[in-house]
């Protein structure tokens, strides 16, 4: 407001305008999309979670009744625990598999890391099914390992737990997320100034100390990346244990999936959902609180 | 003390480099480049950029292998020991402070190395923060600091190691002038307290001039003189040393004559100028004479008496400093001349010279260098 009790001057009145509009114009168009496609659907879904519900009968109310279903039933409980189990040993052997890659390609190949990285995306580009199905090929009785370790006389009879097994639910889910570990490792490492490595060195550091001191810390963001792209999408995998896994392979996402599409129970399946996110949440939340990592972003 | 006696002198006590060369490439960055460095000297080496400097002083430190030559510290021979071996440390150019870590925890990751217990830790990085006043500074992080603050911590991150000799890579350059010129002091006065070799690489001759006790100048991977600040100014040894080093103007001739330990430069289309020769000055070769501002006189009146070199020009800028003016005198042959006159008194005869006027610059023959080459 000007001193003079002039109305603002309509040049700067403009400008204003002209600031807004360009921002409104910039950040609106996604907004909405996420609100209309993303957002909604998900509040619908966190309201019906408290609805009656049954076989293809939803029914507006507020009742715990779904969570209490699926918490009290033992099989779900049980399903529930081999899926963290499983995904988070799988998250487990990702890291021992991708940080060395990541290692590797970012410290000591010194001139075709990018062509190196993108070998390791050329399978991603093939569609996701098709990759599980080439699996089957693969561990299947009379898939190729079984097939070579029988000519190679190691083993008698084809080894049964190869395929529809959580061991076969584990072997597709690492080839499938292990790019997603590698390259925010790989740009966290290749991001580490080299005058800091130096100056490690010039400190005394040796190559443990300087990877104990200076690599590990400053590519715990890149690890931690890595986990939120990796670990949360992973407890809601159901096309692969739907195709590999088997009885003994199956998924909370199997889960949630059936009650959706086979059970008609969405009231069910949505409880299920908001459960595994509530989890996760927490467990995101832990994960920062004990690596520090406030400290590093 | 010759040279020879030097190195084994610096290859005993001090630091010394013998003959180290390094090639990148078709490139040689380091170029048969030899000196010593006593205890306690603050040695400079000072050089335009790509000049070799930091390449030298990254083969002191062991982190560039030098491809020819040696390194000797404290009577060892030290060329190929890694890094961390070597009592030797660096403050880098842009700081390299760990940002993951506290200020605190980065002055102790060197005592952390060496596995020091824990109290000693405390009291030293405690006792050199104060050295440089930092007192509760230890839990910020690097980020949280200004260039000036990064700069001391830095410093103190090698420093409490107690190496036998602190190599600075451009410690200052990226500082504005005020914080520079106070961090200079402080690093001199630290350096004294410490009793610490410094070898301070730097491309500002005014920083070498200031802070050193010897200087190196470096170009194209070679030493060209090493000397104490007066002499490197006063008695360059080429004209690449005099024009790097302070302000200096310079006259292109030919060679008329060299006698009585003086050379005869004819300078075209102005004057025949007389100054010290330096080097293998011959008749007939062509020359620079070179002369510093600060020995030159201006007056509206052409030298009585005394044998000056002189020339005449129109005087086309006055830049008045407080301490001293500058004048630029356009000469003849259109090159310009700077000239400083202190101002000693606001009733001089030099206050009466303004623009456009007809002027003489002069001065006396022993302080013009003739350069051949």
């Amino acid at each position: 407001m000007s001193t003079l009790g002039l109305p603002i001057p309509y040049s700067r009145w403009r400008r204003t305008v002209q600031q807004y509009a360009g921002l409104v114009l910039n950040v609106f168009p996604p907004f909405i999309y996420l609100l209309l496609f993303f957002y909604a659907p998900m509040a619908l879904l966190f309201v019906m979670s408290f609805w009656k519900s049954g076989y293809m009968e939803l029914e507006p109310a507020f009742t715990l009744e779904n969570y209490r279903a699926f918490l009290s039933n033992p099989t779900y409980r049980r399903i529930m625990w081999n899926t963290f189990v499983t995904v988070t040993g799988v998250m487990a052997l990702l890291v021992v598999v991708g940080y060395p890659i990541a290692y590797f390609l970012a410290r000591m190949v010194r001139r075709y890391d990018a062509l190196l990285i993108y070998l390791l995306i050329i399978p991603v580009e093939i569609n996701y099914l098709i990759r599980i199905y080439a699996w089957k090929i693969v561990l299947g009785r009379s898939g190729i390992i079984n097939a070579a370790l029988m000519y190679l006389g190691l083993i008698d009879e084809p080894l049964r737990f190869l395929l529809y097994s959580r061991t076969a639910v584990m072997i597709v889910l690492i080839h499938e997320w292990l790019p997603y570990v590698v390259i925010p490792v790989y740009v966290a490492l290749k991001g580490v100034p080299q005058e800091i490595v130096e100056a490690a060195r010039d400190l005394g550091a040796g190559r443990w100390d300087v990877f104990r001191y200076i690599y590990l810390p400053l590519s715990l963001p890149g690890l931690f990346a890595s986990f939120i792209l990796v670990y949360i999408p992973m407890l809601g995998e159901f096309a692969i244990p739907s195709i590999v896994g088997g009885p003994s392979g199956y998924m909370l996402g199997n889960v949630i999936e059936s009650q959706f599409l086979a059970a008609g129970n969405w009231g069910l399946g949505s409880a299920i959902g908001f459960l595994l996110l509530f989890i996760t949440l927490v467990l995101v939340a832990i994960v920062i609180k004990v690596t520090g990592l406030e400290e590093l972003m | 003390m010759t040279i020879r006696e030097g190195l084994q002198h610096g290859k005993e006590n001090g630091l010394a480099v013998e003959h180290l060369v390094k090639r990148f490439g078709p490139l040689v960055a380091v170029d048969d480049v030899s000196f010593s460095v006593a205890p306690g000297e603050f040695f400079s080496l000072l050089g335009p950029s790509g000049s070799g400097k930091t390449t030298t002083l990254r083969i002191i430190g062991g982190l560039t292998v030098p491809d020819e030559g040696e390194v000797y510290l404290g009577g060892e021979r030290i060329t190929y020991w890694p890094p961390e071996k070597r009592d030797v440390n660096i403050v880098f150019q842009n700081y390299a402070l760990f940002p993951h870590l506290t200020v605190f925890e980065n002055v102790a990751f060197g005592p952390r190395r060496r596995g020091w217990p824990e109290r000693k830790i405390r009291e030293e990085v405690t006792r050199f923060l104060k050295m440089v006043h930092l007192e509760g500074y230890e839990g910020k992080y690097p980020r949280q600091l200004s260039g000036g603050e990064k700069q001391r911590v830095a410093l103190i991150r090698a420093l409490i190691m107690h190496p036998k000799v602190l190599l600075l890579d451009e410690p200052l350059g990226a500082l504005d002038l005020k914080i520079r010129q106070e961090l200079q002091l402080e690093l001199i006065r630290i350096q004294e307290e410490v009793g610490i070799t410094f070898i301070y690489v730097t491309h500002d001759q005014g920083e070498a001039l200031t802070m050193a006790d010897r200087i190196a100048v470096m170009n194209r991977g070679k030493i060209l003189q090493i000397g104490d600040p007066k002499t490197i100014y006063e008695q360059p040894v080429n004209r690449f040393v005099a024009h790097f080093i302070g302000n200096t103007n310079f006259f292109e001739g030919q060679v008329v004559k060299v006698e009585g330990g003086m050379a005869l430069v004819d300078v075209p289309g102005l004057a025949q100028i007389w100054g010290v020769p330096v080097g293998e000055v011959r008749a007939g070769l062509p020359a620079s004479v070179s002369v510093r501002p600060e020995k030159m006189y201006i007056s509206r009146h052409p030298p009585k008496g005394g044998s000056f070199n002189v020339l005449q020009g129109i005087v086309e800028d006055m830049i008045y400093t407080g301490v001293s003016t500058e004048f630029i005198v356009r000469l003849p042959t259109g090159q310009q001349v700077r000239v400083f006159a202190q101002n000693i008194s606001k009733d001089a005869e030099i206050w009466k010279i303004t623009w456009d006027e007809k002027v003489w610059v002069y001065w006396r023959p022993d302080r013009s260098l003739v350069f051949v080459e």
